[in-house]
């Protein structure tokens, strides 16, 4: 073999490049999306307590995912995916909490009507009807309603350990905070949410128990 | 960390991953589609594009910079210009415009006085 050839398969047998390489990263990346996806979706369903609304902001996520940080570690992408997930949960309430203070201006004055009541008389978010609300697990839904009545920071760390199984490492990465700070999050929405729920269900020593 | 708040963690997760797996097909298809809106940004143009207009942006500040800078009394030449748009622009030239015929009538006096 002569110096030009052996230049020349040397430069075809290393790193795969351009096509092989994008191929190979978007399996990799379609593998992890979807895998996350659906506990994704119950997260920011839970956070913000509309499906529809949930499902546009797990898909922002993912782009931005793609976009930003496709070129990172697959092992970064978990923590990364939460962290873009959590501010975009954080904006959305934001925005919320924005566009309510300005349509205080255009409810109907209290004295107009005294029963009416704004929470009691929105739809169920979920889009679920009162026969499909009792077939649906107690157990969960009790559950949701104490972790969206937990604090954010406290919820974010709840629903990053125990539903997407982030270690402390990552659910810090994920919520932009130290150690520290999730293990005290996560101890305080724990003890709360043992509380609630044990008061809900009195007689009951855990969650699920009695549940086929 | 206690067992018994371990046990609740347990549960707790049993019950989401049981909620996960309720998820009806209509769900599950948007969120197909969703990701595959997301992967797509991999082959978007504008994304390689995106990645490269902070370097284009300043390359070209640079090649504005240096032209300005090259030109011959590129930099010099501007307080020429403004003092030109401040004197088309100033209140006496104006006045000067609408007096126009006075100060044609008076350079017809002054050539004749020379000439005198």
């Amino acid at each position: 073999m002569d110096v030009d050839t052996a230049v020349f398969a040397v430069s075809c047998t290393g790193t795969p490049r351009t096509g092989t390489r994008a191929l190979h990263k978007e399996q990799q990346l379609n593998r992890f999306l979807a895998e996350v996806e659906r506990r994704a979706l119950r997260i920011a369903e839970i956070a913000v307590r509309d499906r529809d609304e949930a499902l546009d902001i797990v898909q922002d996520s993912m782009i931005k995912l793609v976009r930003k940080y496709s070129e990172r570690d697959e092992e970064e992408w978990t923590p990364l995916f939460y962290r873009i997930l959590q501010n975009a949960v954080r904006d959305w309430h934001r925005r919320q909490s924005v566009r309510n203070r300005v349509m205080v201006w255009f409810r109907k004055k209290p004295d107009e009507d005294h029963d009416y009541d704004p929470v009691a008389a929105a739809p169920d978010p979920i889009g679920r009807t009162p026969d499909e609300e009792l077939t649906n697990s107690e157990a969960m839904l009790s559950l949701e309603a104490a972790v969206r009545r937990l604090p954010a920071r406290q919820r974010e760390a709840f629903m990053l350990r125990t539903f997407e199984g982030l270690d402390v490492a990552g659910t810090a990465i994920a919520m932009g905070c130290s150690q520290g700070s999730v293990k005290t999050h996560y101890s305080r929405a724990v003890h709360t949410l043992r509380e609630q729920l044990e008061e809900y269900r009195p007689g009951s020593s855990g969650l699920v128990e009695g549940q086929s | 960390m206690k067992r018994s708040d371990e046990e609740f963690g347990r549960q707790a997760k049993e019950a989401f991953d049981a909620s996960v797996e309720k998820l009806d097909a209509a769900t599950l298809s948007k969120l197909n589609r969703g990701r595959h809106a997301a992967l797509a940004e991999l082959k978007s143009p504008t994304r390689s594009f995106s990645r490269w207009m902070p370097a284009a942006g300043v390359a070209a500040a640079v090649l504005v910079a240096v032209v300005v800078i090259q030109t011959p009394g590129g930099v010099d030449e501007m307080p020429t210009a403004v003092t030109d748009m401040e004197i088309l622009l100033g209140e006496d030239s104006i006045e000067m415009l609408e007096d126009l015929e006075f100060y044609s009538w008076i350079d017809t006096v002054d050539l004749e006085g020379d000439v005198g």
